[in-house]
């Protein structure tokens, strides 16, 4: 085999398995997942278990993180921004793997959680369950118990106000049939069943009403659910960090004792201090969960709500942030100069890099009378993330447009809503 | 004549499909799709910077191993990129590749470059500890390739319990079934290369192992940058320490497998006296 022909057969190799879907799915993860963060192997999180967790916090800032299987299969992961908040959630299947990073001028943290495939339901109850287990082992009176309890009652209570529902309309519909079967005459039966039916269809209407408005309820019901469980979810995987120190404690001590070498001074404090920290954390965590369910709720969607807003800001900042860290892979190239450059589209291409590697800052006033909603409706289709709100003028960041910016100004301008646009604060 | 016109088709639909990552794709499913379709061309512009890279560093050579050698890190750095980039959305794919690509080479050392790791045993060891960093069973089958031990044995020198040893038995399982062929399918080892290898080993026995060690630490020396801070080399005593109170059970795994030097300072503190009589030598297996 020539040198062209083993070459190109090595592409066509590696091409196809990147391009092969299936070394990317997998079918029940039941061993651990690998987690690496900057190309380290950190931990792992494990995939049989319901609702493993994950929770690393590093010295260092957090890069890249990547979830891989025994095998190597590459299943997933982020770029985490350059400071801030990033969540993403990985699919396996019917599994999946939510990730959350944080980096601030300290360093990062990561918290993994593995969502199993079993129903909803069933997956709440086993959490509270494992969250009050644990808790039980460090306070017998554990004050979990008492929203526990509400969370069942109000379940309760939802249950009883459907069968209620069942009954009345039971009852609605035996009405008639009792007249029916009561003898009156053919003649008396028809005016009174027009008339009857006319009372019982509004009736049904408004049986259908009080349905929907119970389903609605449930649902809300089941959302403040799914926020409890995240949360509980959080609050068991600072708990499993903190019984973790512990151990990485006890050992580094020991270590230490045996050998008081410099190696074993550089991390003994940190887990110390953070172990603390983060226990004193739980301990709020727990008595303010003790709270009413309903505040706790309102509380978690809101904070759900600001989060989400927050991600969405971030976003881009971020998708920005990771790329203008080196804008120019040639930089290193330009230093010498006779570089031979093969392939001329790649040229074209990076010519233009520099322009539009750097988010598009503009700022914008709205016409008078313009409600919130239809500015973030406006900023939405944009594509694009409102920043700071400065004398009126509100900072919106987009991906550069394919347009020259002045260009784009004028098209900006030219909309309903729009009172004003420029580029400068 | 048919030739070039064959050739400037290939030109045209090149343009178009770089042109088309140029723009924005909104969803993860749209960056799949434009993504899918246009791996050839990311493929050879990755392959194409880590060439210039490594001509910029003073490490490029006009021959087909280190043409190989930035294949096969353009094609590690498109498969990361086709994971991590669907979550970057909205973005303009060619540039948040591009950004990527680049952040890695802005890294100390991106790559574990070594001339003689370019020739065949080499690429077999760095693809094997390669390898290893990503995924437990290639980890775990450096026991077998380096010292020729089973999973009975490897239970053994690491000292390990009943639980963790069912997931030994599964490494060694999967690796044979699938994971060496295609780690060699990854690095490009051909199999008449292998032939060569196994041929080599059996002329110049000596010889071959003791190559082989002085490669295989190269490359250990710069993947074990890719274990968790926390650990660093022992000492005997550190070491027994570890295996006679039971912890560390991922440090002893990660790496004993990965420290030809700590593999033979904790000889026989595992569980199996059998083993202890001759502390271990490098017996490179080729095949699984
Ligand atoms: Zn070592």
């Amino acid at each position: 085999m020539g040198y062209e022909e083993d070459l190109e057969a090595y592409r066509s190799q590696l091409l196809q398995s990147l391009s092969n879907p299936l070394s990317r799915s997998v079918s029940g993860v039941l061993d651990p997942i690998q987690v690496y963060i900057n190309e380290r192997r950190v931990g792992e999180l494990e995939g049989a278990g319901m609702d493993a967790t994950l929770h690393v916090q590093s010295l260092d800032h957090i890069e890249t993180i990547q979830l891989r299987t025994e095998d190597g299969t590459l299943l997933g992961g982020l770029v985490a921004p350059e400071y801030g908040y990033r969540t993403s959630r990985v699919q396996l299947s019917s599994d999946a793997v939510e990730l959350c990073v944080h980096n601030t001028a300290q360093g990062g943290s990561l918290n993994a959680v593995f969502v199993s495939k079993p129903s909803f339901w069933s997956r709440i109850g086993k959490t509270f369950a494992d969250v009050a287990d644990r808790l039980a082992i460090r306070r017998p009176d554990a004050a979990i118990a008492h929203s526990m309890r509400t969370v069942a009652f109000t379940q309760a209570l939802l249950a009883v106000m459907v069968v209620g529902l069942v009954l009345d309309r039971v009852a609605t519909w035996m009405g008639p049939e009792q007249m029916l079967t009561s003898g009156v005459q053919p003649e008396a039966l028809r005016t009174v069943s027009v008339t009857d039916m006319e009372k019982l269809e509004q009736q049904v209407g408004a049986l259908a009403r009080m349905q929907e408005k119970v389903g609605e309820a449930l649902q809300s019901q089941q959302n403040s659910m799914a926020q409890l469980h995240q949360t509980m979810a959080k609050l068991s995987s600072s708990h499993e960090s903190v019984a973790s120190r512990v151990v990485m404690v006890k050992e580094e001590m020991e270590k230490r004792q045996e050998s008081p070498g410099p190696e074993t001074d550089r991390t003994t404090p940190h887990p110390v201090g953070r172990g603390v920290v983060d226990q004193e954390q739980l301990e709020m965590a727990i008595r303010s969960l003790t709270e009413d369910n309903a505040k706790l709720s309102r509380e978690v969607a809101s904070l759900e709500e600001r989060n989400q807003t927050l991600t969405a800001k971030l976003h881009t900042a971020s998708v920005n942030a990771s790329k203008a860290v080196d804008p120019n892979p040639e930089r290193l190239l330009a230093t010498q100069g006779d570089v031979a450059r093969k392939n001329q589209s790649l040229q074209v291409a990076e010519s233009r890099q520099n322009s539009q590697m750097q988010p598009f800052l503009f700022w914008v006033t709205f016409s008078e009378g313009t409600s919130q909603e239809s500015i973030d409706q406006w900023v939405h289709e944009k594509k694009g993330h409102k920043g700071s709100i400065n004398e009126g003028w509100q900072e919106v960041q987009i991906v550069p447009p394919a347009v020259p910016p002045d260009l784009f100004l004028e098209q900006i301008r030219g909309e309903k809503i729009v009172k004003a646009a420029r580029i400068r604060e | 004549m048919q030739n070039t016109v064959s050739k400037s088709q290939v030109m045209a639909d090149h343009t178009v499909t770089v042109s088309r990552l140029e723009e924005v794709v909104s969803t993860s499913d749209e960056f799949d799709r434009v993504v899918s379709q246009a791996l050839p061309v990311l493929l050879d512009r990755a392959t194409g910077y880590t060439k210039r890279f490594l001509r910029e560093t003073g490490q490029w050579n006009d021959d087909i191993e280190h043409e190989k050698f930035a294949l096969r890190w353009g094609s590690e750095y498109l498969e990361r990129f086709l994971v991590c980039g669907r979550s970057e959305v909205p973005c303009r794919p060619l540039f948040l590749f591009d950004s990527l690509v680049a952040k890695q080479h802005s890294k100390p050392e991106p790559f574990c470059y070594h001339p003689d790791l370019l020739r065949p045993l080499g690429r077999f060891l760095d693809g094997l500890v390669a390898r290893a960093v990503v995924s437990r069973d290639a980890l775990i089958a450096l026991y077998r390739h380096s010292y020729g031990w089973g999973a009975g044995e490897v239970i053994a020198v690491t000292g390990l319990n009943g639980l963790e040893s069912q997931r030994i038995y599964k490494n060694f399982r999967r690796w044979r079934e699938s994971g060496w062929q295609r780690t060699m399918d990854e690095i490009g080892l051909t199999k008449t290369e292998l032939v060569e290898l196994a041929s080599q080993q059996q002329r110049h026995r000596q010889r071959f192992n003791g190559e082989a060690e002085r490669l295989i630490r190269v490359a250990q020396a710069h993947y074990r940058k890719s274990e968790p801070d926390h650990y660093p080399c022992l000492s005997r005593a550190q070491w027994r320490e570890m295996f006679t109170q039971g912890y560390g059970c991922d440090y002893r795994i990660w790496h004993l497998a990965l420290c030809l030097d700590c593999m033979q300072t904790a000889w026989g503190l595992g569980s199996s006296g059998s083993l202890t009589e001759e502390k271990p030598r490098l017996e490179l297996l080729v095949r699984p």
